[in-house]
């Protein structure tokens, strides 16, 4: 198949999806599709990290959680009309941590690296909920206020669609790059990109750095949605969803964990509606995709298309 | 600090300790033997839990209980890993499976326990045996606390036994350093894998039914311990069921003095261990390999 | 090969725009509740109590010939799903009500969504003052009690029974915890007892063992531990204190939630006698035919005894049903507001002679509170104790006060 139409094609279905329910989505599907896009600019990036980088890391929520806050906080005490700084301000400070917390825990390797970003963010999670003065403790902070332009579910959805959908860009124009390469080699085989006098970590600290930052704009945005955070939103479970989610999807594919949860979110809307035994039913599904396509639910679509089974499983690029 | 308070908070800390170890051991022998990521231990120790509770309710006897839950988690235990996990074996990026696997395990099993036995909490009651407790001065320490310290004990010994002195443990050994090698030499390597899937499970199972009389048993309360289990297994390096006893002694005991000197923040030091650990010592902090990548 | 993908996600947007249409002879209330997990059994019991009081609310009938109808949705006490399932409610399924919340995290992001929407928000369960105070919004009513409530009489028992010294404090390391305490020093404060604080503990909402906490205890020697556990972690922590014979060595004083029956039920015969404890509801107190009543249908309908969370979830359907009889319809939202106000309503919980009413100015319930000592009664089966003995607190003394409101909101600023 055309090479040009394959990329074009999952962009034109995200266009059509998520620009097409500006003009059709109901209140209710407005917001679940917001939780969507912005859920799912938090999926990819932290898929830069694990599918491709390698690094399976357990504490991207530290980010998130921090975007929020940021954002949540300084809005609330400047006033609404800063909201949108605020979410410019996200970014940076988790630039500022991750540098940090990725120097101190990039050194490890394979499950230690990930109990490690576990811990980081279990400790920033206890303080936010023990600091109680500060952060608002684990009632959280309400009403946090919005500029009147993104007042209102469908202005804030507009606004959110197009912050992502630049986020999204940059992280496919980089997964394709050089540099993106270079990062899949990483994942490959470290030793080969060392041997060509290329610095390993600090490719994989420069890759967690820019997860980290498109991860706490995505913190930020979902400080506007419901106008509440929590100190849920650092807590283990949440990486850990994040972490199903591209995986469910498929972290080989660019899209993929983007589906992943849209599918997630939109199987705990239809199906904690049908009956209490959810995670039953979720739980069940999430097997059956294990089982039945190796490449998470992207692999639906392409498993009878045999050309990606000849190059044995080494999807990069959607 | 009088010496009193030090060995009174020192044995309270030891039982939280052994408790601890009893529910990472098998934790650490399914991730450090067989390499499998098994996010759903904790819902094996509520399962043993439930089957513990049901056996006393048949049976009315403690230790039947305790090997209906070590027999049932491990035959749960060995039938996922027959259906599911084996399945995936050898397929490309194994272990991310393996996580979205075991955690929909832990779905399951949850709404699964709840249809079942229902959302009301459920109670063991100590053995009358282990009932009482023992004085020495003004220390107390309740008998059935002992008696989990010496559980704790026999499981470290008979696994170390296991594992590096007989024909058995060292085919495991071989088996997860070179399973394919094994394998050539004719041994059926899914049967072991399967069988230490097994142990692991039961010894989870174990595990929740020796904790359930000090416990709740409801719902959900397998996620609960799965972090600290993690914690644990990862301190006393992969598979080093000593470095895991000592993790939890660690653990313990850090959080028993820190609730006499900081009880603000002593619920978040069992995290700070794992980083000031893991920041020095890589690997854990029982481990031969040098833990920090060669760049 | 990306047509199915295409046709994948367009199934999905089927999915997301597709609406469903409902007969407008019902009037709809959007419940969230915990329904799995530790909470699990707290939604369980609401949702039976629900079905109660909606089958006695349709059988009586309502204005107009319309009929309740209540939906139950799991919120897993996660705020962020419960705004998205209260939006839902409100915008798919036109409820006219929200109602229940057993999280007060989860409380406190829906009563925005219900200020927002200018929806009625009936809380039954979650017992954060700050709903009634400083997050207080008009939409917003709780029909059972709050945790300023339980302390405030949790203070006058302590100071009618001489109980003060030493005290120390364990509770659950997050705001129920953190709120209990403080609100009962406050309301020693104003009544005058005198106390020293010889420690406060914070565990973990949920720690398994409490082993350590157990023996520090001890070693502060109070004359008075207070608890603020609820469900689980309380029975945990009485096993787990009662070798170490923590009772022996002080008073257990637990004025919110331990006297709830799921906490009797499961220990059983473990339960030692003494230990001085409140609840939201008790199936032995008020003795009053009402709460017999609700008592004995609500174990005919489930086969087990309720848990302090089913009374409140029962009341809150008629305290509905009672402003949409008074108003006429459902959809004067005003009118249904003004009608709860000061609405006086006969509860099960309410003793003889006593009529709970909602709070004009804050809309919280105004009910009063027992507290009693565990004694041996096993007429509520596999409970072996229960509490006994009560001693009553009028209503109207325990409500927190202005004086206390402006404080929330100078420090809480919510």
């Amino acid at each position: 198949m055309n090479k040009k139409l394959d990329t074009l094609v999952p962009w034109l279905a995200y266009f059509l999806i998520f620009g097409g329910m500006i003009f059709v989505g109901g209140e209710h599907s407005i917001h679940i599709a917001a939780q969507i896009i912005i859920l799912g600019l938090f999926a990819l990036s932290f898929n830069l990290l694990f599918g491709t980088t390698g690094l399976l890391s357990f504490g991207q929520a530290i980010f998130y959680g921090l975007g929020a806050y940021i954002t949540g906080m300084l809005a609330k005490s400047f006033g609404g009309d800063y909201f949108v700084w605020a979410l410019l301000l996200a970014p940076l400070a988790a630039i500022f941590l991750s540098v940090l917390l990725g120097a101190l825990s990039l050194r490890l390797s394979d499950v230690y690296f990930t109990m490690l970003t576990l811990a980081f963010a279990q400790l920033v999670w206890g303080i936010t909920v023990k600091w109680s003065s500060f952060t608002g403790g684990d009632d959280g902070i309400q009403a946090i206020p919005k500029p009147d332009l993104l007042a209102g579910g469908l202005n804030y959805y507009i606004f959110s669609f197009i912050v992502v959908t630049v986020c999204i860009y940059l992280l496919w124009r980089l997964d394709r790059s050089a540099f993106g390469a270079v990062l899949k080699g990483i994942r490959q085989n470290p030793l080969r990109i060392s041997f060509t006098g290329m610095s390993v970590f600090r490719h994989q600290l420069l890759a967690y750095v820019i997860s980290s930052c498109f991860t706490a704009i995505a913190g930020g945005l979902y400080a506007g949605i419901d106008r509440s955070i929590h100190p849920d939103m650092f807590v283990w479970t949440m990486s850990g969803s994040i972490i199903l989610m591209t995986i469910l999807g498929g972290m080989r594919s660019f899209f993929g964990p983007l589906i992943g949860v849209a599918v997630f979110v939109l199987l705990e809307d239809v199906v904690g509606r049908s009956t209490q035994y959810w995670s039953f039913v979720i739980g069940a599904i999430m097997i059956t995709v294990v089982l039945l396509f190796p490449k998470g639910i992207v692999g639906i679509s392409r498993n009878f298309a045999g050309i990606f089974a000849k190059k044995g499983g080494q999807v990069d690029n959607p | 600090m009088s010496f009193e308070i030090f060995i009174s908070q020192f044995l309270g800390g030891l039982s939280v300790a052994m408790l601890l170890f009893l529910v990472a051991s098998g934790l650490t022998l399914i991730f450090g033997v067989a390499k499998v990521f098994n996010f759903a231990h904790g819902s094996f120790y509520m399962l043993g839990a439930y089957f513990s509770y049901q056996a006393i309710a048949l049976f009315d006897n403690f230790w039947i209980g305790a090997v209906a839950a070590a027999l049932g988690a491990g035959l749960v235990g060995i039938a996922l890993e027959v259906c599911f996990i084996r399945r995936i074996a050898g397929r490309e990026e194994e272990g991310a499976f393996q996580i979205l696997l075991t955690y929909a395990f832990i779905l399951i099993l949850d709404d699964v326990v709840k249809f079942i036995w229902g959302p009301a909490y459920k109670t063991i009651t100590k053995p009358e045996s282990l009932a009482g407790s023992l004085n020495f001065g003004t220390v107390t320490i309740p008998t059935y606390n002992l008696f989990i310290i010496f559980l704790g004990l026999v499981i470290v010994i008979s696994a170390w036994y296991v594992l590096s002195r007989t024909r058995m443990g060292k085919i495991i050994q071989a088996a997860s350093t070179d399973s394919q090698m094994v394998g050539v030499l004719g041994v059926n390597v899914s049967l072991v894998m399967s069988l230490v899937f097994g142990v692991a499970t039961a010894m989870g199972g174990l595990a929740g039914a020796m904790a359930a009389p000090l416990r709740t048993v409801a719902p959900g309360t397998g996620v609960e311990v799965i972090i600290d289990s993690l914690i644990v297994v990862v301190i006393g390096g992969l598979g080093n069921f000593w470095g895991a006893l000592f993790a939890a002694l660690l653990i313990g005991e850090v959080n028993a003095f820190g609730i006499l000197w900081m009880p603000q923040w002593a619920s978040l030091l069992s995290f700070a261990v794992m980083i000031v650990v893991l920041i020095f010592k890589p690997k854990g902090l029982f481990s031969q390999e040098k833990g920090r990548k060669k760049i | 090969m990306k047509r199915k993908t295409v046709s994948m996600l367009s199934v999905l947007l089927v999915c997301f725009t597709s609406t469903v249409s409902f007969s407008a002879e019902t009037i709809k209330i959007g419940a969230l509740y915990p329904m799995s997990g530790r909470g699990g059994l707290y939604g369980q019991d609401s949702e039976a109590a629900i079905k109660i009081a909606v089958g006695e609310v349709n059988a009586k009938g309502l204005p107009g010939g319309k009929k309740l109808e209540v939906i139950v949705t799991d919120d897993q006490s996660k705020p962020a799903l419960a705004v998205t399932l209260a939006k839902r409610y409100i915008t798919e399924d036109k409820v006219k009500f929200l109602y229940g919340v057993v999280s007060s995290g989860a409380a406190l992001a829906v009563t925005e969504v219900s200020k927002e929407y200018k929806t009625i928000f009936v809380g039954t369960d979650h017992a954060a003052t700050d709903l009634t105070a400083n997050a207080f919004q008009k939409y917003y009513f709780r029909v059972s009690n709050n945790t300023f409530q339980s302390m405030a009489a949790g203070a006058m028992y302590m100071q009618e029974t001489k109980m003060g010294g030493k005290i120390a404090y364990i509770g659950p390391d997050y705001a129920y915890g953190r709120d209990q305490i403080a609100e009962l020093k406050y309301s020693l404060g104003k009544l005058g007892v005198k106390y020293e604080m010889v420690g406060e503990f914070w565990p973990k909402l949920y720690e398994p063992d409490y082993t350590s906490y157990i023996t520090a205890i001890i070693k502060a020697k109070p004359d008075v531990l207070v608890s603020g556990f609820w469900g689980g972690d309380t029975v945990a922590f009485i096993k787990q204190a009662k070798a170490y014979g923590l009772f022996n060595k002080m008073k257990y004083f637990h004025p919110d939630g331990g006297g709830n029956y799921e906490v009797f039920s499961t220990l059983g015969a473990e339960c030692p006698e003494g230990l001085i404890m409140s609840a939201r509801h008790h199936n032995n107190w008020p003795e009053t035919k009402e709460n017999k009543d609700f008592v004995a249908k609500f174990k005919k309908a489930t086969g087990r005894y309720p848990s302090y969370a089913a009374e409140g979830a029962y009341a809150g359907i008629l305290v509905i049903a009672e402003a949409i009889r008074k108003v006429g319809n459902a959809d004067d939202t005003e009118a249904l507001i003004k009608a709860m106000e000061g609405m006086k309503l006969h509860q099960p919980e309410d003793p003889a002679g006593f009529t709970s009413y909602i709070d004009p100015k804050t809309h919280q319930m105004v009910q009063a509170q027992a507290i009693g000592v565990t004694v041996k009664n096993d007429k509520f089966p596999p409970a072996k104790y229960m509490l006994g003995k009560f001693k009553v607190y009028p209503a109207d003394k325990i409500m927190a006060t202005q004086e206390y409101i402006d404080i929330l909101i100078k420090t809480k600023k919510k």
